[in-house]
């Protein structure tokens, strides 16, 4: 199955085509250099012949039975052949038995076979031979063994062959090997995958130093997986939270159901279990819709409440509606509102934002402290914030806080569903607005929100009044 | 009943909770929900409380009827199978049929309220709600407010000049801030009704949203109370316990 897989995988095909490419070029190669050489070493050897031929006819005919003897002497090799006949084809001098009728007197170099005197013990040889007639009507033919060439021709084809089984091989084996290694690689990664999918969020893919495809791929999948995990996690906390919260109230419920069932004796008493137990509901129910909400406002693009807002008159009702609550717990709350601001937006959103903001306020400061709303606008940035004198958010928390679901610990001790900053952050997200959270002591908030219907998130501009401001106060 | 006629005879009816109820017993409310248990449980509190009411599963059915005879009131799910509840508001309209409309939702769907408003809705409620609010608000679509030309409001004791910005109970003068003069105000258009914590907040600030500090409206309440029903005083604002509060004109 593995070997299969090996065969199968695309590394190893490209490695096997690679290396018959490889093969294929040589063997070309071979057959080229084998038809250059077999070309030249013939051209040599009919000029050989020719020379020799013209030499030997041009002597006068006494002395060219010894000029062949000597010529065949002269031969170690005995590759050259030669023979003397007269017009009736009786030899009269050389090596060749008879003159080959396939030779045309006079004509060119050609390859033939020839009749030896002493037949070769292997094969006939392949000869190229010329013929020419003389005066006296002899014929005098040369020739000369061509199987040099081949025998050059097996050598060289021999050494390509030799050299090419080890290349092919090589590249076989290199091929093998790179898919083997993706492979490896491969099945690691999807071996920690798995363990991913099995709940393991921690898992995450091998990278190695190298700066190879497989690697940068890792490290991009990595990436993705820290920012999963982080969400994973503050969901997975979400349902522990929403889980706590509903079921304190429920378990109140079902105890004061039970022991109202078997204990109560009147209809009043009935009548109170049952006012406890809608109260828990009630407040169950509260939950679960704060939650929904802050899902709907965070997905919902359409903005058909959408229209002219204006902001000073939003944060004077809100401390219209704030006043006596906070009358009560001896904080002052004030606002501030010089100038007029319009903004484009959900109205009952932005006071429910900035009432969030307020409520949380009066919640976490101390009796005797002061919550101040303020509005305050540069150019095209308006800045709404809400100040007081209670311990603020910490550093620490100050990103958590903003993050969705995120409840710190002081807040779920406190009344009330405790996702007013989330749903804050998704309203001011929701209008292309920016959230600030300033430094602790002092609780400080800031929506930065732009002025007018432009419907471009509040960057840069923003930022400077941020900064000048901050450091006013830093 | 057309809601004119509903208004003359209730300005003519003896303000008693015994012929309120009878009165209301001919108000007919036409609900179209699809949920059968939640349904059954409104016609219930709905016929408890003296009204009439026609219940429809489908908005095609819903639609009919509502065309077919006139009601006082309707209750009509955001939700239907069938025909949406918003597409049957919006078909009534363009038929002039003018007949209040509660539109329910399942969900606070941000811009459902804006919508079903816009296509005709009268006033919104999203589950899950309480009973009372849903009564309470039926109330308020049937017993339209007193004429709101009037300059001077008058509740028992209660007299409310809104020319001049004065309040009086009787012989003593009510110092109240501009806020705590709205709320009188809107609570003495409404007498002897029961209004929500939610209706206040919708109707005297005029923002529809859920505090997190559950007392809001509660904490106004008592420092209106506080100057409205002096010491020794017969109290005329009550707190209905779980679930508003009632300007009483008589005890």
């Amino acid at each position: 199955m593995h070997q299969i897989q090996l065969i199968r995988s695309s590394t190893f095909l490209w490695a096997l085509a690679v290396a018959a490419a490889f093969a294929l070029f040589v063997v070309a190669l071979f057959a080229f250099i084998y038809w250059k050489l077999d070309a030249y070493l013939v051209a040599r050897s009919d000029r050989m012949i020719t020379t020799q031929i013209r030499f030997i006819a041009d002597l006068p005919p006494s002395r060219r039975l010894n000029a062949i003897a000597d010529h065949l002497a002269q031969d170690s090799r005995g590759v050259q052949y030669a023979g003397l006949f007269d017009a009736a084809g009786n030899r009269l001098a050389g090596n060749i038995d008879h003159l080959p009728r396939q030779l045309e007197p006079d004509g060119a170099v050609q390859g033939v076979q020839l009749d030896l005197l002493q037949k070769p013990t292997s094969h006939v040889p392949v000869v190229r031979a010329v013929g020419r007639r003389l005066d006296g009507g002899d014929v005098l033919l040369m020739g000369r063994n061509v199987d040099e060439t081949r025998e050059i021709a097996s050598v060289v084809g021999e050494a390509l062959a030799l050299g090419l089984l080890p290349a092919f091989s090589l590249c076989l084996l290199a091929g093998a090997w790179l898919s083997f290694r993706a492979q490896r690689r491969v099945e690691e990664v999807n071996q920690r995958v798995q363990r991913i999918v099995a709940g393991e969020l921690r898992e995450r893919l091998p990278e190695s130093g190298a700066d190879d495809p497989f690697a940068r791929l890792a490290r991009i999948v990595n990436g993705m997986l820290d920012e999963m995990e982080m969400m994973i996690n503050a969901l997975a906390g979400l349902g522990n939270d929403i889980a706590h919260d509903l079921r304190t109230p429920l378990t109140r419920v079902r105890l004061a159901l039970e022991r109202g069932r078997t204990h109560a004796a009147t209809l009043e008493q009935l009548q109170d279990v049952t006012d406890k137990a809608i109260a828990g509901i009630d407040q169950s129910l509260a939950i679960v819709t704060a939650l929904l909400r802050l899902t709907e406002i965070e997905n919902n693009r359409r903005m058909a409440g959408f229209g002219d807002v204006a902001l000073d008159e939003i944060l004077r009702e809100v401390c219209d509606l704030y006043e006596p609550i906070a009358e009560d717990k001896r904080i002052r709350l004030g606002a501030v509102t010089e100038r007029h601001v319009q903004v484009w937006g959900d109205r009952d959103l932005l006071f429910e934002a900035v009432a969030n903001l307020v409520d949380n306020a009066i919640k976490f400061t101390p009796s005797g402290g002061r919550v101040e709303l303020r509005l305050d606008a540069e150019d095209d940035t308006a800045l709404v914030r809400v100040s007081d004198t209670g311990p603020g958010i910490s550093e620490q928390e100050r990103e958590a806080v903003l993050r969705r679901f995120y409840r710190s610990d002081k807040m779920r001790n406190t009344p009330g569903v405790g996702l007013g900053l989330s749903l804050v952050a998704a309203i001011v997200k929701l209008h292309g607005f920016r959230l600030v959270i300033g430094p602790a002591p002092g609780g400080r908030i800031e929506i930065l929100a732009s002025i007018g219907r432009a419907s471009r998130p509040v960057t840069r501009r923003s930022r400077t009044l941020l900064h000048a401001d901050a450091g006013g106060v830093g | 009943m057309t809601p004119r006629a509903a208004e003359q005879e209730h300005l003519r009816r003896k303000p008693k909770r015994s012929a309120e109820r009878r009165m209301a017993a001919m108000n007919r409310i036409l609900l179209i929900e699809d949920d059968t248990e939640t349904a059954e449980v409104i016609v219930a509190e709905l016929a408890d409380r003296g009204f009439e009411v026609q219940w429809t599963a489908n908005g095609v059915d819903g639609l009919g009827r509502a065309r077919a005879s006139s009601h006082d009131a309707m209750i009509v799910d955001r939700m239907l199978p069938g025909m949406d509840g918003l597409t049957v508001i919006e078909a009534l309209r363009k038929d002039q049929v003018r007949t209040p409309v509660l539109v329910l939702s399942a969900l606070g769907a941000v811009d459902d309220r804006v919508r079903g408003l816009r296509m005709g809705g009268d006033d919104y409620l999203t589950k899950p709600f309480a009973l009372v609010e849903l009564v309470a608000r039926i109330e308020a679509l049937l017993r339209r407010p007193s004429d709101s030309r009037q300059t001077v409001l008058q509740v028992g004791p209660l007299q409310l000049d809104l020319i001049e910005r004065t309040a009086r109970r009787g012989e003593r003068e009510l110092d109240l801030l501009p806020r705590e003069f709205r709320l009188l105000e809107y609570m003495m258009r409404r007498s002897d009704q029961l209004l929500t914590r939610a209706m206040l907040l919708e109707e005297v600030w005029n923002y529809k949203f859920v505090p997190a500090t559950t007392n809001l409206i509660d904490v106004h309440m008592g420092r209106l109370r506080h100057k409205v029903d002096g010491p020794g005083e017969v109290p005329l604002i009550h707190n209905v316990r779980g679930s508003g509060f009632v300007l009483r004109s008589r005890r």
